[in-house]
């Protein structure tokens, strides 16, 4: 231990004498440039114009995730994400996915708990398609049992391939689970299969009726395509779906403060133990966030950051380890995972991850450190404006999640960039406490005795 | 232009009365055909320059300015094929090593630096290949290069990062030996490359590891890692004198040394043969089909990469249809063509509910029987060849894109002019070609097969598909060094063997696919629930 100290400290020094100029303020990322429009029926639209490639990208949110599904209803969100392929008015089943290819572009779509998520990247000349493509689907969408019931066939593969045949694929289901009792994060976004197969033609239609309107949904454009025709096109399409006709429910239920450290230890068929340290924290665009954001950066980003250095490299107590925030737009979950290496003990995880959050709350985080994790963060902006999609994603996420202040988007740099250690200090003390902490210790099913502690 | 814009202006408030008109009458969504496009636009590849230094180092730049960023590349001409004898994973431990210690810089100094500065760094080695990969804000260029030399040229390969490594990655193989898609992969190289060393998973074995020394990583890094042996690119937002001064600086002295010529062999060809690994905790078959292919250097590369495409890539997808839209059997089915420098493999891949192995079998096997015999739909193909060449500037979007896309031609010796002349070439092929080179390369006879799942749930399905004849093999006694890729004797520990292969397919050398350290995939980052293209 003495030994280790000694050269950690050498190495410090060495690195100070070398590289004094990284405390310097990091490189700032070019703004985006956009305009927004809002069209009669609701429809906001973001455009970005980018030349540099003939090509476009399209990219709709619409506001509804699995936070917006209601117990017994669970999947649907993500279940509609499929059955948008399925077919509307004036495109066939699947056809949506050929008329992309075939002109060499690509598209998909995803489900989150906050939103779903349809995009298009295609030669430019192609615009007027993908806005077609993506009315026709938002106004007509085909609903038929049979479909339906196919398609769920498809969404239980999904659900086989993704959580229940892979190792660790439970471990979100098990954190997420044990860790909330009535918020609505608290099921998978895959969702229950047994929802799934209670659900009518009617419900599924309903949902359509809410959620999937031109008042529910944000639209960014970025790439190579002239403004004035950009609009007339979208507002030639898309400006002809009508507005939704009833309210969109926003009540989510409010998971009440925990009151003391919840323990919990179950098995599964996992080759390794697992170690899973949580907390409950604040949503997306609260001032706490960003400061909950560092720490992730502090905790987990590259091989120099605490969890790593500490769990992984100097003792080797873990195979894998990391912890970051799961920060969305309702109050979400900050946990730290490690995976056991054979010949050390769950326990020793557990001590060791929730020493690294306790240093947070201890002792304020160096200059240096917190400007690394700064440094970091521009490299994320930067790295993260490379490709249109991504352009409109940040877009998109600012107008959605932060109930349309597009802004944030450039304006969060500044907030990060000026956060103190003061700042990491006071959050890592609001939430990292141990009656707010949840620790969960999954050891291999049927796993040697004296493998793991009982 | 001007009266352009000023037409689009006022349709677009023309459109806007007509949006106000039709937003009243909601039932009323009209029938129509899908627009026109609208008139295309000119696709060339974007401007890089090439050179070579006096010591034989290949360099690519590509400027590009949008964002302040710098992304170093740097790859070495072997990987896991240029393994010696015995000691699978030597290429891909020494690439690891190339980050955790230098004789300037020791593991944690490294890590420090790059992420002090806010930047990036990788390395692994694939079967062809080692890459180093460092990527920095632009007034961190001079540290970056730096430090990538620093890593390329004089790693120390310190004893205790040596075992620091090795011991993470036996671990991360008791993990991976539990992942069905993980297992079925590297059973099915093995199936389709034989005891070619293209067949041994890039990382070694629980076996090979533990014998490797620091004096076999020595002789690998002193063998070929050579700057003769090397290519550079440096891209992003650099002017290309300073990019080349930089190089210069940074490895113009590097001496040039000889490199040893291949030797390796060609792997076997294909015979037909099925193993089921049973893993009876299984509620899925991951199913790998195929066969020995081409390499990426052949003539009929293009055809037969459009034949594989019809069969199951983007554009036309048959198995897909088949598969997903009309039965609901899985959530993806694809083919892929996997090209190497000596060899290559078609494959086609997917997964399914344990009760449905036989029929998704029969579905695939069914549809390399189509592709041999009968001729391809001309549709088909114009979807296949509008695909990859529409798909062209969507490939050549990022700098980083636009690098690998130079990089790829590099390596495999392609001529740099391929480039410009991708689409010509993707339109020169007919049916013909694909008729011709189905038949030549197709061996629906032939086929390597794995199942990974639940045996008992379907192995009584198999016969009646055409398999009358498969070999079992338990998970927990999987060993691909034996010719029945069953264990011999049981090893106290260490009895979980399986390593990540390098999963590179399709046409690009991308460094990102050729990592090498064996990772669990927590699915913790809040995987969104995506659909496959």
């Amino acid at each position: 231990m003495p030994r280790r100290a000694r050269s950690f400290a050498v190495v410090l020094l060495a690195v100070f004498a070398l590289f004094t100029w990284t405390t310097d303020a990091a490189v700032r990322p070019p703004k985006l440039q956009y305009q927004t429009l809002k069209l009669d029926n609701g429809l906001t639209v973001i455009l970005s114009e980018d030349h540099s490639v003939p090509i476009v990208h399209l990219q709709l949110w619409y506001h509804v995730g699995s936070k917006d599904e209601r117990p017994g209803r669970t999947g649907f969100a993500h279940l509609f994400e499929h059955m948008m392929f399925k077919g509307s008015k004036n495109v066939q089943p699947e056809a949506h996915s050929s008329y992309i290819s075939s002109v060499g572009g690509s598209s998909n779509a995803y489900t989150t708990g906050d939103a779903t998520v349809f995009w298009e990247t295609v030669p430019s000349q192609d615009l007027p398609l993908i806005l077609w493509l993506e009315a026709d689907r938002m106004a007509s969408l085909r609903i038929d049992r049979d479909t339906f019931t196919r398609e769920r066939e498809v969404v239980k593969e999904e659900r086989r391939m993704r959580v229940e045949n892979q190792p660790y694929g439970r471990l979100p289901e098990i954190i997420y689970d044990q860790a909330f009792a009535v918020s609505p994060y608290r099921h998978p976004t895959i969702g229950s299969m047994a929802d799934l197969e209670a659900a009518s033609v009617d419900n599924v239609r309903d949902f359509y009726r809410t959620y999937y309107v031109p008042n529910n949904a944000t639209i960014a454009l970025v790439g190579d395509f002239d403004p004035a025709q950009a609009t007339e096109l979208v507002n030639k399409y898309l400006g002809r779906v009508p507005k939704g006709d009833r309210p969109i429910p926003r009540d989510y239920a409010k998971e009440p403060p925990q009151q003391q450290e919840k323990r919990v230890t179950l098995e599964e068929p996992w080759p390794l133990p697992g170690v899973v340290v949580a907390y409950h924290v604040t949503y997306d665009g609260h001032p706490d966030s960003y400061p909950l954001h560092i720490a992730s950066k502090l905790l987990s980003d590259g091989q120099s950051a605490h969890i790593y250095q500490k769990l992984v490299y100097d003792t080797g107590i873990a195979l894998t380890a990391f912890g970051g925030g799961n920060i969305l737009e309702e109050p979400n979950l900050f946990f730290a995972v490690a995976i056991v290496q054979p010949g050390h003990t769950p326990a020793e995880a557990e001590k060791a991850l929730i020493a690294e959050l306790d240093r947070l709350r201890n002792e304020p985080v160096s200059d240096r450190e917190l400007q690394r994790a700064k440094n970091q963060f521009a490299r994320d902006y930067i790295l993260g404006r490379e490709t249109s999609q991504q352009k409109a994603m940040q877009l998109c996420h600012a107008a959605v999640i932060h109930h349309g202040d597009i802004g944030t988007a450039d304006g969060e740099f500044d907030i990060f960039m000026n956060a103190t250690a003061a700042d990491v200090q006071r959050v890592a003390r609001t939430y990292f406490t141990p009656q707010n902490r949840l620790v969960v210790t999954v050891l291999p099913k049927g796993g040697k005795p004296g493998d793991v502690p009982p | 232009m001007t009266r352009v814009r000023r037409v689009a202006a006022l349709s677009a408030v023309a459109s806007l009365i007509l949006v106000s008109r039709a937003s009243a009458q909601t039932a009323t969504w009209p029938s129509e055909s899908p627009p026109r496009p609208l008139a295309a636009r000119d696709v060339k590849f974007p401007p890089y320059e090439l050179r070579t230094l006096p010591n034989g180092m290949q360099v690519v730049v590509v400027m590009h300015h949008e964002q302040p960023a710098v992304s170093l590349r740097l790859i070495v001409r072997a990987g896991s094929a240029q393994d010696p004898a015995g000691k699978v994973g030597v290429a891909s431990l020494a690439a690891t090593l190339l980050d955790q210690g230098t004789t300037a810089r020791t593991a944690a100094q490294i890590a420090d630096t790059i992420d002090s500065v806010g930047g990036d760094s990788d390395t692994g080695a694939g079967r062809d290949l080692s890459h180093a990969h460092i990527l920095v804000m632009k007034d961190s260029f001079d540290l970056g290069m730096n430090l990538l030399a620093d890593e390329v040229r004089n790693p120390s390969f310190a004893e205790v990062e040596i075992d620091r490594q090795r011991q993470q990655i036996l671990s991360a193989l008791k993990v991976s030996y539990d992942d069905p898609e993980y297992i079925a992969n590297i059973v099915f190289d093995r199936l389709v490359y034989g005891f070619n060393p293209y067949g041994a998973p890039s990382s070694g074995t629980p076996d090979s590891l533990p014998r490797i020394t620091r004096a076999d990583l020595q002789a690998f890094h002193q063998r070929w890692y050579v700057p003769n042996n090397c290519l550079l690119a440096v891209v992003g937002d650099v002017t290309a004198d300073e990019a080349f001064a930089a190089v210069n600086r940074a490895f113009g002295d590097w001496a040039k040394r000889e490199v040893p010529t291949d030797t390796a062999t060609d792997p076997p060809q294909p015979t037909r043969r099925m193993i089921v690994v049973d893993k009876p905790d299984a509620v899925q078959t991951e199913v790998r089909v195929g066969h020995l292919g081409i390499p990426r250097r052949q003539n009929d590369y293009m055809a037969m990469d459009l034949a594989i495409k019809i069969l199951g890539g983007e554009g036309a997808n048959r198995l897909h249809r088949v598969l997903r839209m009309e039965r609901s059997l899985t959530y993806g089915a694809s083919a892929e063509m996997e090209t190497l420098k000596r060899a290559g493999e078609f494959v086609a891949i997917t997964n399914t509910r344990s009760e449905a192995t036989g029929e998704v079998l029969r579905l695939i096997v069914e549809q390399f029987n189509r592709l041999r015999l009968e001729r391809v739909n001309e549709q088909e193909l114009a979807d296949a060849k509008a695909y990859l060449t529409g798909n062209f500037p969507l490939r050549i979007e990022t700098p980083d894109d636009i690098a690998l896309q130079v990089l790829n031609v590099l390596f495999y010796d392609l001529p740099v002019e391929e480039l410009d002349t991708y689409r010509q070439r993707v339109n020169a092929v007919s049916a013909d070609d694909i008729a011709r080179v189905a038949n030549v390369y197709v061996r629906p006879d032939r086929l390597s097969v794995v199942l990974v799942g639940n045996a008992k749930a379907f192995v009584n399905q198999l016969k009646a598909v055409g398999f009358d004849k498969y070999e079992v093999v338990p998970a927990d006694d999987l060993d691909l060094t034996t010719v029945d890729l069953r264990r011999r004797t049981s090893t106290g520990d260490g009895i979980q063997v399986a390593l990540k292969t390098i999963v590179r397919r399709g046409e690009t050398v991308i460094p990102e696919r050729t990592l090498t350290d064996v990772q669990i995939n927590v699915p913790l980052d809040e995987a969104p629930f995506k659909r496959p293209a």
